[in-house]
């Protein structure tokens, strides 16, 4: 059995200290150890970007992570993004435009967004398209996921269905 | 109030929210008190004897609570059962061969389970699977097809003295006369590589036996939730009500997690009886491209007899089908191939034979398309090359050869893989060829900005194919409609959902009926407890075949709710109308009553009832098509090819399609986009990669390529709709269809672009460093 | 896999022979050798460490068993090493032949490879074995010169 290391992480606001093996992975972490079951695992090895959060507010993949890394730093996940039923603007967004079908890749792609949401409020289609192609979806074939990141980029936070009326 | 109808509008999704805040429960996400871990040993070897396999040392790895191999399971060990048995075709071979649950003796394919490891966590299982020692003694491998079926290759099964898992000839008319009557024949070899439906969640399997009330519940990644129910109570002994299968949110099916009775699916369960613990096995992404079917090649040699002016006379075709090391899933795949590749045209002589081969590479099952696309393939290519040879245009070959609207239904005269004959219920082809040209822009391409753009070096070129999709075929699905005293509706069925939005669709259906806002319904799908008749959600059916039962249940509580209202009221039935979850008096909208009142009136607690009703506001009700239905469509895509390195560039691409009435516009587009994304992935960019050996070369996401937002256009759509006849919603299947002629188009798209340099495409996938291969060999053969 | 080429040592063909099969010097020469021993007349076994790519460096257990020996022009190696990353297996015929001073060793080996390493490291698999092979080869003629110049073995 290997060693315990004692690590303290602040996850979504709330700081967590365990006792974890070394080897453990931040998104087995996250989802088992506390859990965050938003967060998912599509192919450990850094491919799909389903598992992406945030560390000290950059995307990352947390099956490339350890636990131990994390250790004094601060993570968010996809259950930080909306304010008790209210929706994040990109949930919102991505629920009006239709971006996600069987929703497994959304946390991921949504956790990416964030950030780039933030650094780039007005993103041309390509600079869309490849952020977006750090993740993989097998669903939706990604043109609904554009849309709704321009939606947001264009309309700001709040509810977008009345703006679709004509 | 009346509100408006749902069928047909693009309501919101009800499921997102769930989703979108990473609420919805997946199997992964499944935790119970004291739950252990699992993980399977798996062959490394494609092919050999298991000589021995002793887990002593993994047994004693502290957090190692068991570990069984073949020797372990006792009578429990036994092959899984044949799912699709052959179709009645006469004349038909077919020898079955269905997966283990442990190897016993001898191993069939790489990452064949040769042992299972309980303990603490997946980390502790992970390291005890290094302590299990294997011998085995490697065997040749089955690989190429063709020398599968040659007299001294190496036997997969050798119980059959042969690899030959099927032959089956179907044919009408007489091809010979067609031959001699043909102007032209057009002759090739096809080959059609396909790869892993690779779902970004991969399968997994959480059992949970409760000894006190003798109650076992599974969670799994399953399409087909019933019947891996009714499997699983058969073989552990238990009544059927006794098991409950619960697939909650599935991330992305698209067809192998509708195989059944994975070895997983039927070890968890049993392993969690005995040892009394709750268990869990996840697959990791490496362990699904072995252990998790998918769907590979086909070597085609066609031949199409045509008349000068470019009419079918006839086809021939036969092909090599690899069905893997196992043939559980029957003839699906091949079938589909040989039914699919008629086409929406007509063609009056046809002779087709396959052989499915087993070969030392995972089971092959369908995986979205179904082997569809590799008969549009052959199809849409011999019209391309017959087109060019005559000089006709290629959508005017097409043209001339379809089906008209006028000539439904439609008796191909051949079986097709729900045993019945394929006859096309109702379709408009040339209306959806007139659309897509038009939309694709491409009479003014032809004429004038292709031969533009060549004068300035620049290679683009433009491909039209056309499809049938057979969809929405039984047996039957079932749905149970109540209404609650609140007022909300429940809607359960038993078919399961992966993304295709059934809580919405199915709540439109029934919204509809039942004049209530859609947001009061909610639908549950994949949980036995709730539903436990049904199939499975497959082969593009939901919509169709539970859609259809929905609205019969919904049809029928309405008919209780007129019938309980009316007297209630004091008016007869037909003076009344629903609407904004309430029944009243048509123009006289003061007197009314609830549906969650009326439905509380119908369940007294004390008084009589009149003789022969039923209490409450519920009923159930089934559908089962005659048949499957035709849905059909063209694609048209625009590309750019650079000669020099092979790269191409999809500049635009159009599906117009038809898939009968349609119940929610927004949700059939989104199947659309992202069945075409799944396309191009196969026209282009994935192919499972296995050596002579059987080794799969690239099992992993860096070296298997699934297309990114850089790789998929915008899908540009249009409808048509010829509403099918075999269900009362007049609704055709769409969950396949983007995906079905993609190779097709890309193929006649890059031929175009590259014409002139005698490149002729005639295989998919074709990855860039192929195509580049095949412009060097024509540059250097052409000169 | 196919691996073959050529190598000359800068020594008489009985003396590369002799180094060629002693299994001391394998074990300090061949890249990643945690152990080998002769354990019979044409049977050498042992441990060797291998990382490809994303795998790494995993110990697998290695049998090599020497056929059609024609001292000291000619051998053959039947090689089986199994691992939990995967397997390797297969036949790598030598010949030395007297050149000059030297000798000139030509190599061909014919082998496959499977399981994990196969699986995600086939990318790199003939880079990583041509790259083993120099490294070895080198070492071999590093202990070769050191044995001509009077060192101790």
């Amino acid at each position: 059995m290997t060693a315990q290391h004692s690590i303290e992480v602040t996850v979504n606001g709330t700081r967590h200290a365990r006792e974890v093996e070394p080897r453990l992975l931040l998104s087995d972490f996250l989802r088992h150890d506390l859990g965050l079951t938003g967060t998912h695992v599509g192919c450990e090895h850094g491919v799909c970007g389903a598992c992406t959060i945030l560390l000290d507010g950059e995307a990352v993949r947390s099956c490339l992570v350890f636990a131990v890394q994390a250790d004094g730093h601060a993570v968010e996940t996809v259950e930080a993004l909306a304010t008790g039923e209210t929706l994040h603007p990109i949930q919102q967004a991505f629920h009006e435009t239709h971006a996600l079908q069987c929703g497994f890749c959304t946390p991921g792609i949504l956790m990416t967004l964030v950030p780039f949401l933030r650094d780039h409020p007005a993103p041309a289609e390509s600079a869309i398209r490849e952020v977006l192609s750090g993740h993989l979806c097998r669903c939706t074939g990604y043109a609904n996921i554009v849309a709704a990141v321009e939606r947001v980029a264009r309309y700001g936070p709040g509810t977008h269905a009345e703006k679709d009326a004509q | 109030m009346i509100l408006g109808s749902y069928m047909g509008r693009r309501v919101l999704r009800l499921e997102d929210a769930k989703l979108l805040t990473g609420r919805a429960l997946f199997v992964d996400d499944v935790e119970l008190p004291g739950m252990l871990h699992v993980a399977f040993l798996r062959s490394d070897d494609a092919h050999g004897l298991l000589r021995s396999i002793d887990a002593t040392a993994a047994r004693e790895r502290p957090g190692v609570h068991a570990v069984y191999t073949a020797a372990d399971l006792g009578d429990y060990w036994q092959p899984g059962p044949l799912l699709v048995p052959p179709p009645p075709v006469p004349g038909l071979i077919f020898n079955a061969a269905t997966q283990v649950p442990l190897v016993r003796d001898r191993i069939r394919h790489c990452g064949e389970p040769l042992a299972m490891v309980v303990a603490e966590s997946r980390y502790i299982a992970e390291d005890a699977l290094e302590d299990i020692v294997v011998d085995v003694e490697p065997l040749p491998a089955v690989a190429d097809l063709e020398a599968a079926l040659l007299p001294d290759a190496p036997l997969v099964h050798e119980q059959f003295g042969t690899n030959l898992a099927a032959q089956v000839h179907q044919c009408k008319g007489d091809y010979a006369s067609a031959r001699t009557a043909a102007a032209l024949l057009v002759a090739r070899r096809f080959l059609y590589d396909r790869g892993a439906s690779a779902a970004i969640e991969n399968r997994g399997v959480v059992a949970s036996w409760d000894a006190r009330a003798g109650e076992l519940t599974v969670w799994d990644t399953t399409q087909a939730p019933i019947p891996i129910r009714n499997g699983l109570a058969s073989m552990l002994g238990l009544g059927e009500s006794q098991v409950r299968v619960i697939a909650p949110f599935i991330g992305g099916g698209f067809g192998p997690k509708i195989m059944m009775f994975y070895p997983e699916e039927v070890l968890l369960p049993w392993a969690a009886m005995r040892l009394g613990r709750a268990l869990k096995w996840i697959e990791d992404r490496r362990e699904n491209f072995y252990a998790t079917t998918q769907e590979r090649g086909q070597i085609h040699d066609a031949e199409l007899a045509v008349s000068r002016d470019g009419r079918i006379l006839g086809v021939r075709d036969s092909f090599l089908h690899d069905t893997g090391a196992y043939d559980p899933y029957g003839l699906t795949v091949p079938i589909n191939s040989q039914c699919t590749l008629l086409g929406p045209y007509v063609v009056p002589h046809y002779d087709s034979e396959f052989k499915a081969v087993f070969t030392n590479r995972p089971i092959v099952t369908p995986v979205r398309g179904a082997g569809r696309q590799h008969g549009v393939f052959v199809m849409e290519r011999l019209l391309d090359l017959a087109a060019r040879e005559l000089g006709i245009d290629r959508v005017e070959i097409r043209r001339r050869n379809y089906i008209q609207p006028d000539a439904f239904p439609y008796d191909h005269e051949i079986l097709f893989q729900d045993f019945r004959p394929l006859v096309y219920d109702s379709g408009n082809y040339p209306a959806a060829l007139e659309k897509a040209a038009l939309m694709i822009g491409y009479e003014d391409f032809v004429r004038e900005e292709q031969p533009r753009l060549r004068r300035e070096g620049r290679h683009v070129g433009i491909g039209v194919v056309s499809y049938i999709e057979g969809t929405g075929i039984g047996p039957y699905e079932g749905a149970r409609v109540t209404v609650e005293p609140s007022g909300m509706v429940r809607v359960a069925t038993g078919v399961g959902t992966q993304g295709q939005g059934h809580f919405t669709t199915f709540a439109q259906l029934v919204a509809e009926q039942l004049g209530v806002e859609v947001t009061s319904v909610q639908v549950t799908t994949g949980d036995t407890r709730d539903f436990s008749w049904g199939t499975g959600t497959f082969a593009s059916r939901g919509a169709v075949v539970a859609g259809s039962a929905c609205h019969a249940a919904a049809l029928k509580v309405r008919a209780k709710v007129l019938a309980l209202a009316a007297p209630l009221l004091g008016v007869p039935e037909g003076a009344l109308e629903l609407g904004n979850g309430r029944v009243s008096v048509r123009g006289f909208p003061e007197r009314s009553l609830g549906l969650g009142e009326l439905a509380r009136k119908a369940n007294p607690l004390r008084g009589a009832v009149t003789p022969g009703t039923e209490p409450g506001l519920e009923a159930t009700a089934y559908f089962g098509p005659d048949r499957g239905n035709a849905a059909s469509g063209v694609h048209a895509m625009r590309v750019e090819v650079d000669p020099d390195t092979a790269e191409v560039k999809i500049t635009r691409y159009v599906v117009v399609h038809d898939c009968g009435t349609v119940i929610n516009p927004m949700v059939v587009e989104a199947q659309v986009q992202g069945g075409v994304a799944h396309g191009i992935g196969n026209a282009f960019y994935e192919r499972l990669v296995f050596d002579d050996n059987g080794q799969l070369m690239n099992a992993s996401f860096m070296d298997y390529l699934l297309p990114t937002a850089l790789d998929v256009p915008t899908v540009e759509l249009a409808h048509i709709e010829t509403p099918s006849p075999l269900n009362p919603l007049g609704a055709k299947g769409v969950g396949e269809a983007g995906a079905i002629p993609t190779g097709a188009a890309f193929a006649q798209a890059v031929e175009d672009a590259l014409s002139g340099t005698g490149v002729e495409i005639t295989e998919i996938p074709l990855s860039p460093s192929r195509l580049y291969e095949l412009i060097a060999r024509a540059r250097g053969g052409a000169g | 896999m196919i691996v073959e080429g050529n190598h000359f040592f800068p020594g008489p063909r009985e003396v590369v022979w002799a180094l060629l099969l002693d299994p001391a010097v394998l074990a300090k020469t061949m890249p990643g050798t945690a152990s080998i021993a002769r354990v019979g007349d044409d049977r050498y076994e042992g441990t060797m460490a291998m990382g490809i790519g994303p795998i790494t460096a995993a110990m697998f257990d290695v049998v090599i068993t020497m056929t059609d020996r024609a001292e000291p022009e000619h051998y053959t190696m039947q090689i089986e090493g199994r691992g939990k990353f995967g397997f390797t297996r297969g036949k790598a015929a030598v010949t030395l032949a007297s050149e000059g001073a030297g000798t000139s060793m030509h190599y061909q080996a014919d082998l496959v490879v499977g399981g994990k390493i196969a699986a995600v490291g086939q990318r790199l698999l003939d880079s990583v074995s041509k790259l083993m092979l120099r490294q070895g080869l080198d070492a071999m003629t590093r202990e070769l010169e050191h044995r001509l110049a009077g060192g101790a073995a």
